[in-house]
């Protein structure tokens, strides 16, 4: 089963892992993280091909794919 | 908890504390560059058996140099504003054997580390040089760089910039890098295999990633993102198109410093003997 983990305490909610998604799984979500930063979520995780680009193009190194 | 690959290679705790997440703001293009240092070092490690031990990252002062020592578990020096190459180059005099990466901005090495960055690439020492370019000076306050682009306003030009921006790579080119591209944060994958190449080149390989500084920008990185990809054009598709070229530019290994350096010493120790 894949898995997509956020770490709420490095995420900065740039969203720039939504943008770089080419199947849409991740969006902006409502949860906030101590910092007040918007956190996205992983909503159609059967669509995921674990190509991870979002891993790759994360500039705090804050999202995890399951491994292949 | 499944944790991001790279964090392997990164001091989340120091002696004095937590050390990540990192300083830069969000949506940074030099955590970007980070990203993508690491995996393509990550890469190198697994496919050509090269160990941790043979990395040396080295940077001066700026947004983008504080990548190196405070995060990374590497070998790495954190140097004087513009001096990163100088010190580079010492390391690769006491040890010729070690690959070395030198992170730097558009004003560490354009501005106040112009002279190295021209004399370290006439030398042609054995370092990859990512220059993160995001045409401003981010850390002190968004002011114009010797990169910004014409007629933008910057809080120095608040009626925008009267001077033209200088074209780093082909600097390099002339200077005599054996190995030259330009890729923006915008292209990860490509952006890797140019680093991987360029640490590969025995010589000096420069990599000009255009980034995003969302925060002076007054932009969100998203908006920042595909600013990047409109502005720029594949190399090959560049001849009628006023956008900036991106891909590679160059590539002509020819002997390095410390090649040329040790013949000296077989020479004199000749002489000698």
């Amino acid at each position: 089963m894949i898995e997509i983990v956020i770490n709420p305490d490095y995420c900065k909610g740039c969203n720039i892992c939504i943008t770089f998604c080419p199947k849409k799984v991740l969006q902006s979500s409502k949860e906030i993280n101590t910092k007040g930063y918007t956190l996205p979520e992983a909503v159609d995780i059967d669509a995921c091909t674990q190509c991870k680009l979002c891993e790759i193009v994360c500039p705090d190194l804050a999202i995890a794919v399951t491994p292949k | 908890m499944l944790k991001h690959p790279m964090l392997e290679y990164i001091n989340e705790e120091g002696s004095s504390g937590k050390r990540f997440p990192h300083i830069l703001c969000p949506g940074c293009g030099a955590g970007q560059v980070l990203n993508y240092t690491l995996h393509a070092v990550d890469d190198l490690i697994n496919q050509t058996g090269a160990k941790k031990e043979d990395f040396v990252f080295i940077s001066g002062v700026g947004c983008s140099s504080r990548l190196t020592s405070h995060y990374l578990n590497f070998d790495s020096g954190w140097t004087l504003h513009g001096r990163s190459l100088a010190v580079a180059t010492g390391v690769l005099l006491a040890n010729p054997e070690l690959k070395i990466i030198v992170f730097t901005g558009d004003g560490d090495a354009a501005a106040i580390g112009g002279n190295h960055f021209i004399h370290a690439f006439r030398r042609n020492i054995n370092v990859t040089v990512l220059c993160v370019n995001n045409g401003l000076y981010g850390m002190t306050g968004g002011q114009v760089a010797p990169t910004t682009l014409p007629f933008k306003s910057t809080p120095t030009t608040p009626y925008g910039n009267i001077e033209d921006a200088f074209d780093l790579c082909k600097l390099a080119e002339a200077a005599g890098a054996s190995y030259i591209s330009r890729w923006t944060t915008a292209h990860p994958i490509q952006t890797i295999k140019a680093i991987k190449k360029g640490i590969n080149n025995k010589g000096t390989s420069f990599i000009e990633i255009l980034s995003q500084c969302p925060v002076h920008e007054h932009k969100t990185p998203v908006e920042m993102i595909s600013t990047l990809k409109e502005m720029t054009v594949s190399l090959h598709k560049s001849e009628d198109s006023n956008k900036i070229p991106v891909g590679e530019f160059h590539f002509a290994p020819r002997p390095t410093w410390t090649d040329r350096y040790e013949s000296i010493i077989e020479k004199a120790n000749e002489s000698v003997s």
